[in-house]
């Protein structure tokens, strides 16, 4: 196995591993507030802040998520115009469509920057009871999106690596487009 | 001639559709002799929460934004001093209480949000609708009590009421089916989105506060201007925007609640007939105590003792609370 | 603005780079052509402000429930004993189709999770029993749109919360509709494949034997739907809590009425929904980053006074907003559409005396159609993505049937505003 695809490989493990995560959380979530109902109506009392770490976790999901669906290939696209070119125009086409995605997620990422540097900046702290420091959700959140550009860009390396190589096949699997069935 | 780009806050309510929306797009350019025009929307329009405002505006990314204070607290804890609970009963005291806190504000939206003060209007006060019998302030302990701000809730927990923290959407909903037994938003709101079909006691004490709306402008842009425009926006938001909001917010009260109750006159629509709930002597007594004793105390951590000190100096007084500071 | 970004929208996405990728493009690019001011400075926050919200993850635990009953057997139980009942008529399984996204639109308030939950345990069954893929898919597609008409709702509630308008009237006034759109849904299946049998599949015809044992199959999803609405309805939970009981309880229900959830199962169902929700939320925040720009570009001033000064009756001005909706629907995300356009419309709509609960419902319905109209339609990429093979092309022709049962839908809610108003008026 070439180091390529040792790459590749590694990206796909640590992804899945990232969704199992990110699963769990939201499982917790979905317990941690059914704890909160039964709670509320129980007279036992409520938890409190169910409603807030619902929004950090679906932030997280929202962006530690997209590297995963990226390297499953769940990112809609549409093929039109891609299914009726030859196998040499579709390699181009995902090449620069995955290139384009590249530096929009970069931009994207760099942009998310300065939203948890002004939080750390000024000690923001969540406007609610809770009263949570901010730099932990936005810090996991803009890590999220620091983790899709990683991602990103290594995946359009290797992209670039197989199309210079001549490997439409697993071209194909790592940055084609991709369905449901094939996972 | 210089083009504004404004963002208003909510954009279904009064103070955006009787007094914002017409300042801004009509009366600005008469009252500068068409020095100024402005292009307006709101952050509900745009997509933005309204605690993102004043951080997209220092940024830049438009030149004048409105937002309730009480949203951005999260970035300047400080900011909390503007819009204290219960201590202000009349949109005379509203007044003098935002007027006092006004350099504050100034320096606080000078420094965490590189902008410049430009007017401060008030929302009607925020008043707590019930679902079920509620006689007194001490009838909310144990209640489930969705409120509005961190203070507000904050000082809802310390009356020994469960503070519960869902969206504005889920109130009417949430209060018929008993998820909560009671909700704080300002009485007019309430009105024209039907919480009296929900709901049937009224209690009219300010627990929810002004929630006033900061008019401010991006520093940078404001700088640019010649002193002699600077002067003449800000006195066309005095004249045409805020003494407007607060000459509206006199009459408003007594309105929305003949509104609510069917006790007086309403000129906004059919009357509903909830039941308006008095505060006693007792009660005022009760809840000043838990302010002063436990919801202003934290607040001067959170926000530092210097601000702390400051508040005490200029609203306090004005308003006659002082907050118990440390050293 | 409009009609640029428009085209510049289809152009990108048919260069097949990925939708949510494009709408941040065009953000982006909106901001710097059409815009005097630093847009890009907010991006940022509107991704962290969008993303961080507690009630979109109503959408990921929706998925997470669709996958617990897909992956725990219950999905495929309730599918195959619906197309006990119904696969004798013309058309064969597409009515179960049909019938699985209505009861699962019951339990769920996302139109994208009810159509996965569909699409994912009829589409092996399509290539089985050899149905023509297109008005297959098409009825998953429309028929998981009846997610957000039939109570829960997830958008029926941000239309509440924007418009001041009470959610329990509109999730009531929802309900009829919806039950009757599903009604033409499966009439309109049968009809065409009556005319064209080779767009179905068998017809095949089951004992009432059969059919009485199948229905035990059925008390599953009976059960969730009755804790799901129940506790909304009971007072226990908020609409989104009960999108979180309903995880909890669809777990349970497939480990004792279902095939049970191994580890390796439970790890799949947690992949799956991790994966389809952030496709999910890429649209949506590349959506919300659109709109910002657009809205600080100056599209609420131009719609105003597209509306406004038409001089036109007010049923022609309801056309208008009709024909509106129908052409931003093809373009624009759901959840972003409705923020956008509702503090534009409903007021003007509201003042010309019309009922925002009826307004509302009819805002669904043509919402409903902008979720499977292309190149922009949710439903059709889910739909598509479960398929895992041929062309979107094929889901996009199976819809065109229903999307005109939902034309004739919107004409009949203006005609008969008493079909979204009796139920509310009476509850
Ligand atoms: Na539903
Ligand atoms: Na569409």
């Amino acid at each position: 196995m070439s180091r390529i695809e040792t790459l590749e490989g590694a990206l796909r493990r640590a992804n899945r591993l990232v969704a199992l995560v990110l699963g769990a959380a939201l499982v917790a979530t979905a317990i941690f507030v059914l704890i909160d109902v039964i709670g509320r109506k129980t007279g036992w009392g409520s938890l409190g802040g169910s409603d807030e770490i619902s929004g950090y976790v679906m932030a997280a999901v929202a962006s530690w998520g997209l590297a995963c669906a990226l390297l499953d290939r769940a990112h809609v696209r549409i093929d039109l115009i891609r299914q009726k070119l030859n196998e040499t125009g579709q390699a181009v086409m995902d090449i620069f469509a995955m290139i384009v995605t590249n530096g929009v997620v970069l931009l994207i990422a760099y942009q998310c920057w300065p939203v948890l540097q002004k939080t750390i900046e000024r000690g923001s702290r969540a406007n609610t009871p809770l009263e949570t420091p901010l730099w932990i959700p936005q810090g996991i959140w803009f890590a999220g999106w620091a983790w899709f550009a990683l991602s990103a860009t290594l995946l359009s390396l290797i992209g670039i690596a197989y199309l210079a190589r001549g490997e439409r096949a697993k071209l194909n699997t790592s940055i084609g487009l991709g369905s449901e069935l094939d996972q | 001639e210089e083009e504004l780009a404004v963002v208003g806050s909510w954009s279904s309510l009064p103070l955006y559709q009787d007094f914002t929306t017409p300042f801004w797009t009509e009366m600005l350019p008469e009252m500068t002799d068409g020095d100024f025009t402005a292009q307006l929307t709101s952050f509900d329009q745009m997509g933005i929460a309204g605690s993102d405002v004043y951080r997209m505006l220092g940024d830049g990314v438009f030149d004048v934004g409105q937002t309730v204070a009480d949203y951005t607290v999260g970035d300047a804890p400080e900011l909390e001093g503007l819009d204290v609970p219960l201590v202000a009963t009349t949109a005379d005291q509203a007044k003098a209480m935002v007027d006092a806190a006004r350099p504050m504000v100034v320096d606080i939206m000078h420094d965490r949000f590189n902008a410049e003060v430009l007017g401060i209007a008030p929302y009607p006060p925020q008043v707590v609708f019930c679902k079920g019998e509620v006689s007194s302030l001490a009838d909310l302990e144990g209640k489930k009590v969705r409120g509005s701000g961190r203070m507000t809730t904050k000082l809802l927990e310390a009356l020994g009421a469960e503070g519960i923290n869902i969206a504005f959407s889920e109130v009417p909903g949430s209060l018929q089916r008993g998820v909560i037994d009671c909700a704080v938003t300002g009485a007019g709101s309430g009105y024209s989105a039907g919480w009296w079909e929900v709901s049937d006691h009224l209690l009219t004490l300010p627990l929810g506060g002004w929630d006033p709306v900061v008019i401010a402008m991006n520093k940078d842009r404001y700088d640019g201007l010649s002193g002699e425009m600077q002067d003449k926006l800000k006195a066309a938001v005095a004249e045409g925007l805020e003494a407007k909001a607060w000459a509206a917010a006199e009459g408003g009260l007594e309105n929305d609640i003949a509104c609510l109750t069917g006790e007086g006159e309403c000129t906004s629509g059919d009357a509903a007939s909830m039941t308006l709930v008095e505060a006693t002597e007792e009660d005022v007594t009760t809840a000043r105590e838990a302010l002063e004793s436990e919801v202003l105390p934290e607040w001067a951590e959170r926000a530092g003792t210097d601000w702390a000190k400051r508040w005490n100096d200029t609203v306090g007084a004005t308003v006659g609370v002082t907050v118990p500071v440390s050293d | 603005m409009i009609w640029t970004v428009a085209f510049s929208l289809l152009g990108l996405m048919a260069l097949s780079i990925p939708v949510g990728i494009v709408l941040f493009i065009l953000g982006i690019g909106v901001g710097e052509i059409y815009s005097a001011f630093p847009l890009l400075r907010g991006l940022g926050q509107v991704v962290w402000s969008s993303s961080s919200s507690s009630t979109l993850i109503a959408i990921p635990l929706f998925v997470l429930l669709g996958e617990v009953l897909v992956r725990g057997g219950v999905a495929a139980r309730t599918y195959a004993a619906l197309d006990k009942w119904l696969s004798w008529l013309p058309g064969g399984l597409i009515h179960a189709n049909v019938a699985t996204a209505t009861m699962f639109s019951a339990t769920s308030g996302s139109s994208v999770a009810t159509a996965a939950t569909v699409a994912t345990v009829a589409m092996p069954q399509a290539d089985k029993l050899g149905y023509d893929p297109k008005l297959f898919s098409g009825a998953i597609a429309a028929g998981g749109t009846l997610g957000i008409l039939i109570p829960p709702s997830i958008n029926l509630i941000v239309y509440g919360f924007l418009t001041e308008t009470s959610i329990p009237q509109l999730f009531s006034a929802g309900l009829l509709p919806g039950l009757l759109m599903a009604l033409a849904f499966v009439v309109v299946t049968a009809l065409i494949c009556k005319a064209r049998p080779s767009l179905g599949g068998p017809s095949r015809s089951f004992s009432w034997g059969d059919r009485a044992r199948s229905l035990v199959q059925l008390v599953p999803i009976i059960l969730l739907f009755t804790v799901v609405i129940g506790s909304i309805y009971a007072g226990w939970a908020t609409p989104t809590e009960s999108a979180a009981i309903g995880v909890v309880i669809a777990a349970l229900i497939a480990l004792t009425l279902g095939t049970g959830l191994g580890l390796g199962t439970i790890a799949e169902a947690l992949h799956g929904t991790i994966r389809i929700s952030a496709m999910i939320m890429l649209v949506i925040t590349g959506a919300y980053f659109l709109n910002f720009a657009m809205t600080s570009a100056g599209l609420g001033r131009q719609l105003t006074e597209l509306l406004e000064n038409t001089g036109l009756p007010p049923i022609g001005t309801l056309l208008l907003v009709v024909v509106l909706y129908l052409v931003l629907g093809f373009f624009i995300e759901t959840l972003s559409l409705m923020v956008a356009t509702i503090p534009i419309i409903v007021p003007i709509i509201a003042g010309l005396g019309y009922d925002k609960v009826w307004f509302g419902v009819l805002m669904i319905v043509l919402i409903e159609m902008a979720l499977i109209t292309p190149p922009v339609g949710l439903n059709l990429f889910v739909v598509q993505s479960t398929r895992g093979k041929g062309s979107m092309n094929e889901v996009i022709l199976g819809v065109i049937p229903y999307v005109l049962v939902m034309l004739c839908m919107v004409a009949l809610l203006i005609a008969v505003p008493g079909l979204a108003l009796w139920l509310p008026s009476i509850l």
